[in-house]
C-alpha cells in the first residue's frame, strides 16, 4: 500500500526531470441531457412519453432522473450535493433535495416559462433564473426567489441563458433579447457587454480557459471573449442570416466548438473559431438542429427536431442516429463527478 | 269522457314531443325576451335539465358503457343522484392516469366536489392521489384561471395536508396562498384595465366554467363573491356584444369556423343557456359542459338578461381591453385595445383599432347581420391583412424563431400561414370606425409573407353588385351592405374550416376578394333595408357620399358618412371625425348605455332602462336598484 502511495509522485518527479510534462489525471464527467419526447401532446393530455432529463449510463444507456415534465428547458446541479438540483421548465423553477425523488416548484404565479437556471459554484446557495421577462435571483437555494434586474433594460429582458463565471462568485452572464448583461455582484447590479438588436441565445465558459467565452445570437452571429467575457469579438465566418440556438465547447479539445442552428445544421470549429465547416452529411435533411453538445470523451451530439439524436464520433464528418427517437433536446450539461 | 281523455292524452304526448325535441335540433328559439321571472327562471332551469340529460346519457359519446363515461357524463350522473358505483370505478380508473394541465384538472375538480358524499372513499382518493402528478400552468390568461381556480378549490378541499402530498411540493396552505394571489391579481387586472382574452368566442368557457366552481364552492367568501362579481361581467360583456345571441364583432380569440359562421362558437351555447335566445351549438358547447353541472347555482341578474334579450333602441359600446402579453419586440408588455361596437336590430358593427392584438387568434372588426336561425349562416363581411410572421410568434411566445409557425398550425390554429386566411391580427392594419361605417387602412411593407389582403364575402350575401362606381353592394340579412376597395382585386373561392382542429377547408361558397396592393383600405358603410325603399336607393344614397382616397404616400381616405359625419383617416396618423380628432385617452374602461366603467376603477355599472347593477370588486357588493325614469 505504501509503495503503490508514493509510486504516482515517483513517477512524475521522474517525468519531469526527464522533461516530459506529467499527465494531468482527467476529470471525471457526468452527461445529461433535458429532453422532450413530444408527440401530438397539447395542454392537459396525459403525458405518453418520458421527457425532463436524462443521464447517460455507463453503457451508453439514457436513463431518466426525476419528474416527467413537457418543458424542461435546463438542470443545474449543486456542487456540493449533486442530490440538490434545479430545473427550469414551464411552470418556472423546480428543486430537488433528494435526487428527484420529491419536488418543489419554487416559484409563485409572478414567474413563469423559465429559460435556463445556474448555480453558482462559488457560492451554492445562489441559483440564478432566466425569465421571458428578466431574471430571478435565490440565496437560500431556491426557498425563495426575488426579481435583480438593476441595470437591465425595462423592455428587451427576455432572458434566454444565464450562466455564472465559475472563477468568481457572483459574477454571472445574461443572454437577453437586446444583449449579454454581466453582473459582478450577484445580480445587485448589471451592465451590458454586448449590445444586440435581438435575442442572444446561448452563452458558454470554456472548459480549459475560464477567460474564454462564446455566445450565439439570432441574427447577429457568434462571439467570443477572451477576457472573461467584458469584450466580445465577432466570428466573421459565422453566418448571421438566421438564427444560431446554442453553441458549445469539446471538454477534449480546447479549439473545438460546435454550433446548432435549425436553419445551418451543425456548424464546427476545430481552430478556435478561425474556419468553420458545415456539419451536417449524413443527418436527416433539413438539419433543424435544436442543440448540439460534446460528451465527456468528445463524442458530438446533434439534437435534430421531430427526429432523433444523432451521434458523430469524428466530430460531425459522419453521423449515425443514436437513442431517443422523437427528440427534442433543450440542452446538454456536463458535470464534474462527484461521489454522490 | 273520452274528449277530456282524448285531450289529456293530447297534452301529454304534445308535452313528451317538446321535450323530446332538442334545441339542438329544433327550431331557433324566439329571441323575445321573457319578461315573467318565474317563466324566466323556469326557462333556465328547463335548458340546464337538457344539458344535464344530455351529458348524463355519455354527451357526445352516447354511451352508457361504464368503461368509456368521461368526467363531465359522471358530473351529470352525481349531479342526478345516478349510478354512484359506476361513476365511483371509473372515477378511479381515470384517476390512473392523470393529464397534465388546467384542461385535467377543472374536470376532477368537479369530481372531487360533487363526488363528496356521492362517490366512494377510495373514488375521492384517488382523485386527491392524482394530484401528485406534475401539472403543467400552460402560457395563456385561459390556462391560469383554469390552472388557479382548481389549485385553489383543491387545497381548499384538503386544506391541511403536506407539502409532499402535492406536485408543487407545497403545502394546502401554500398553495391556496398562491392561488388566491393569483386570483385576485387577475381579477384586479381585467377590472381596472380590461380583459386580455377579451369578447371570446370558444374561451369564455374557460373563464366562466371556473369562475362558477369557485362561485359555487369556494369556502372564502371573498374569493366565493369576486368569482360571482365576475361571472356576471363576464357576461355582462357578453350580452352587450351579442346580436341575438350571437357574439360578434371584434375577438381576442376566436377560431376559423366562427370567424365565418359567427353563431357556431361557443359562446352561443352560453347565450342559449342563459339568455335562451339562440340555439345551442352542437354538443351544448362541448366541453363547456361543465358549466351546466352547477349552473343552477348562478342565476343571471335580469338587467344582464334583459341587455341580451330586450334591444329598444340601437346603441354604441366603447370600452377598452388589453392585448396579449408581448415578451418582445415591443415596447409594452401589453398594449391597450380599443372597442368600439354598434348595435342595431338587423345588424351590428364592431371593431378594434387594429395592429397586433392575440398574435394567431384575433378577428378585428365586421359587420354581421341578424339572421332568423344563424345555424350555418356565414353572416359577416369585413376585410384583414394575411399577416403570419416568426416576429409575431416570438413577441407572444418563449419559442425560437423558426418551429413555431409550423407547430401552431398543427395546435388548433391550421391556417394561419395560409395566405387565403381570414382569421388573424396585422401589425400593418389600422381600423376606424363611426358608428356603422369602418374604414380599415392597409400598409404592408414589402417583403411581407403575404403581401395582399382579403376580404371575405359570404355565401350567404345576396345581390352582390360591383358598381362602375367602384362600390360593391350587397344585401345580408335585412341589412343592406356597401363595400369599397380602395385598390385593385380579384375573386378567389373561400375554403371554410370548420374550426382550429379542421384538417381540410369544406367549400361551402362564398369568396375572398383578394386585393395584391401592398398600400390599401376598405371603406364599409352599413345600413338597415327598412330606411331606404329600394336596394337602388341604397346604392344611389352610397354613391352620392363624398369621397376622396389616394395610396401614396400612405393611404388616406376623406369620407362623409351615411350619418354625415366628416371622416379622416390617414394611416399612421389620428382619425378626425368633423374635424375633430379621436383622443383614445379619455377612452373609459366601459362607456355606453349598458356598462360604464371608469379606467382602473373596478367598478362596473350595468344598465338597462331602469334597471341597474353595479358590481364593485373593492368592497365585493353587487347592488342593484330600479332607477327614477
Amino acid at each position: 500500500m505504501v509503495i503503490k502511495n508514493i509510486t504516482g509522485p515517483l513517477v512524475g518527479l521522474l517525468l519531469c526531470t526527464l522533461g516530459v510534462a506529467a499527465p494531468t489525471p482527467k476529470p471525471a464527467y457526468d452527461f445529461y441531457i433535458c429532453a422532450n419526447i413530444n408527440r401530438n401532446y397539447t395542454i392537459g393530455a396525459e403525458i405518453l412519453t418520458m421527457n425532463g432529463v436524462f443521464q447517460r449510463d455507463a453503457a451508453g444507456a439514457w436513463q431518466h432522473l426525476g419528474y416527467n415534465d413537457m418543458g424542461v428547458t435546463a438542470v443545474a446541479f449543486d456542487p456540493r450535493d449533486h442530490r440538490v438540483w434545479y430545473t427550469s421548465a414551464l411552470n418556472g423553477l423546480w428543486r430537488t433535495l433528494d435526487g428527484g425523488k420529491s419536488w418543489r416548484m419554487c416559484n409563485g404565479w409572478e414567474m413563469t416559462e423559465a429559460r435556463d437556471v445556474a448555480v453558482d459554484p462559488n457560492a451554492p446557495d445562489n441559483v440564478y433564473l432566466a425569465l421571458p421577462d428578466g431574471v430571478a435571483v435565490s440565496s437560500d437555494r431556491a426557498q425563495t426567489l426575488e426579481r435583480r434586474e438593476n441595470g437591465l433594460p425595462d423592455r428587451g429582458k427576455f432572458t434566454q441563458a444565464i450562466k455564472v463565471d465559475r472563477t468568481r462568485a457572483g459574477r454571472v452572464f445574461a443572454g437577453c433579447e437586446l444583449g449579454i448583461y454581466l453582473t459582478d455582484d450577484a445580480a445587485a447590479h448589471w451592465r451590458r457587454v454586448l449590445p444586440t438588436k435581438e435575442m442572444v441565445t446561448d452563452i458558454q465558459q470554456s472548459p480549459h480557459d475560464p477567460h474564454v467565452w462564446l455566445a450565439v445570437t439570432q441574427s447577429a452571429g457568434a462571439w467570443r471573449s477572451t477576457d472573461g467575457g467584458v469584450t466580445w469579438v465577432n466570428f466573421p465566418n459565422v453566418p448571421t442570416s438566421r438564427a444560431l440556438y446554442n453553441v458549445t465547447f469539446d471538454v477534449t479539445q480546447p479549439l473545438r466548438y460546435a454550433i446548432g442552428s435549425w436553419a445551418h445544421g451543425v456548424l464546427t470549429s476545430e481552430d478556435g473559431g478561425l474556419t468553420w465547416q458545415d456539419r451536417n452529411q449524413g443527418l436527416p435533411a433539413p438539419h433543424r438542429v435544436w442543440r448540439v453538445g460534446v460528451d465527456p470523451t468528445g463524442l458530438l451530439y446533434a439534437s435534430v427536431f421531430g427526429e432523433t439524436l444523432y451521434v458523430s464520433k469524428d466530430f460531425g464528418r459522419t453521423w449515425r442516429a443514436d437513442a431517443l427517437p422523437g427528440t427534442v433536446v433543450n440542452n446538454f450539461l456536463i458535470l464534474p463527478r462527484r461521489a454522490n | 269522457m273520452k274528449r277530456i281523455f282524448s285531450l289529456i292524452l293530447l297534452l301529454t304526448l304534445t308535452a313528451l314531443s317538446a321535450r323530446a325535441k332538442s334545441a339542438l335540433s329544433g327550431p331557433p328559439p324566439s329571441t323575445a325576451p321573457v319578461l315573467n321571472e318565474q317563466q324566466r327562471q323556469a326557462d333556465y332551469t328547463r335548458r340546464i335539465d337538457e344539458v344535464l340529460d344530455f351529458a348524463a346519457a355519455g354527451a357526445k359519446f352516447k354511451t352508457n358503457d361504464p368503461a368509456k363515461l368521461d368526467l363531465v357524463t359522471i358530473g351529470a350522473r352525481l349531479v342526478r343522484g345516478e349510478d354512484y358505483a359506476h361513476c365511483s370505478q371509473r372515477v378511479i380508473e381515470l384517476m390512473s392516469k392523470p393529464g397534465t394541465g388546467p384542461f385535467w384538472m377543472f374536470p376532477t375538480v368537479s369530481a372531487a366536489y360533487l363526488g363528496r358524499g356521492r362517490l366512494t372513499p377510495a373514488a375521492l382518493a384517488s382523485i386527491r392521489a392524482a394530484w401528485r402528478t406534475r401539472q403543467l400552468r400552460g402560457d395563456t390568461e385561459n390556462h391560469w384561471m383554469m390552472y388557479y381556480a382548481s389549485l385553489y378549490l383543491m387545497s381548499e378541499l384538503y386544506p391541511n395536508d403536506p407539502a409532499e402530498s402535492w406536485y408543487t411540493g407545497k403545502s394546502s396552505a401554500e398553495n391556496l396562498a398562491e392561488a388566491r394571489a393569483y386570483l385576485i391579481h387577475w381579477t384586479d387586472l381585467s377590472t381596472s384595465m380590461g380583459q386580455g382574452e377579451f369578447n371570446p368566442t370558444e374561451y369564455i368557457g374557460e373563464y366562466a366554467i371556473p369562475l362558477l366552481f369557485l362561485a359555487s364552492w369556494a369556502k372564502d367568501p371573498a374569493i366565493k363573491e369576486r368569482a360571482h362579481l365576475m361571472l356576471d361581467w363576464i357576461f355582462a360583456e357578453l350580452a352587450t356584444n351579442t346580436l341575438n345571441g350571437v357574439l360578434r364583432g371584434p375577438n381576442s380569440r376566436t377560431t376559423e369556423g366562427p370567424v365565418a359562421e359567427r353563431w357556431n362558437a361557443m359562446a352561443s351555447s352560453f347565450s342559449w343557456m342563459l339568455f335562451g335566445n339562440t340555439p345551442p351549438t352542437a354538443g351544448y358547447g362541448g366541453w363547456g359542459l361543465y358549466f351546466a353541472l352547477v349552473a343552477k347555482n348562478y342565476n343571471v341578474p335580469e338587467v344582464i338578461y334583459r341587455i341580451a334579450t330586450d334591444r329598444q333602441a340601437d346603441y354604441l359600446q366603447r370600452d377598452r381591453a388589453r392585448t396579449r402579453r408581448r415578451w418582445r419586440y415591443s415596447d409594452e408588455l401589453s398594449p391597450l385595445v380599443y372597442k368600439t361596437n354598434y348595435l342595431r336590430t338587423d345588424y351590428a358593427v364592431g371593431s378594434t383599432r387594429g395592429g397586433m392584438i392575440d398574435p394567431i387568434q384575433s378577428h378585428v372588426w365586421d359587420v354581421t347581420w341578424a339572421e332568423a336561425d344563424p345555424r350555418k349562416k356565414h353572416n359577416t363581411l369585413f376585410s384583414m391583412h394575411p399577416h403570419s410572421s416568426m416576429v409575431a410568434m416570438q413577441s407572444a411566445f418563449i419559442c425560437y424563431p423558426e418551429p413555431m409557425i409550423k407547430a401552431v398550425t398543427m395546435e388548433g390554429k391550421p391556417t394561419y400561414d395560409s395566405p387565403d386566411k381570414i382569421l388573424g391580427s396585422s401589425p400593418y392594419e389600422q381600423v376606424f370606425q363611426d358608428l356603422d361605417t369602418v374604414i380599415a387602412l392597409y400598409d404592408i411593407p414589402a417583403g411581407e409573407r403575404f403581401p395582399h389582403i382579403n376580404g371575405f364575402f359570404s355565401k350567404d350575401l345576396v345581390k352582390v353588385t360591383e358598381s362602375p362606381s367602384g362600390w360593391i353592394f350587397a344585401q345580408g340579412g335585412r341589412a343592406y351592405l356597401a363595400y369599397r376597395p380602395l385598390a385593385g382585386y380579384t375573386w378567389i373561392k373561400y375554403s371554410h374550416f370548420a374550426g382550429g382542429w379542421a384538417k381540410v377547408g369544406l367549400d361551402l361558397g362564398g369568396r375572398i376578394l383578394t386585393s395584391p396592393h401592398l398600400k390599401n383600405g376598405t371603406i364599409v358603410q352599413a345600413a338597415s333595408a327598412s330606411e331606404f325603399p329600394s336596394f337602388a336607393a341604397f346604392q344611389a344614397a352610397i354613391n352620392a357620399l363624398p369621397l376622396q382616397f389616394s395610396l401614396e404616400p400612405v393611404p388616406t381616405v376623406n369620407f362623409t358618412t351615411l350619418r354625415g359625419k366628416k371622416v379622416t383617416c390617414t394611416y399612421g396618423q389620428t382619425p378626425t371625425v368633423d374635424g375633430s380628432p379621436l383622443d383614445y385617452s379619455k377612452w373609459k374602461l366601459f362607456e355606453g348605455p349598458h356598462l360604464n366603467s371608469e379606467v382602473g376603477s373596478r367598478r362596473l355599472t350595468i344598465t338597462h332602462g331602469q334597471l341597474e347593477r353595479v358590481l364593485d370588486l373593492n368592497a365585493l357588493t353587487a347592488t342593484d336598484r330600479v332607477r327614477t325614469p
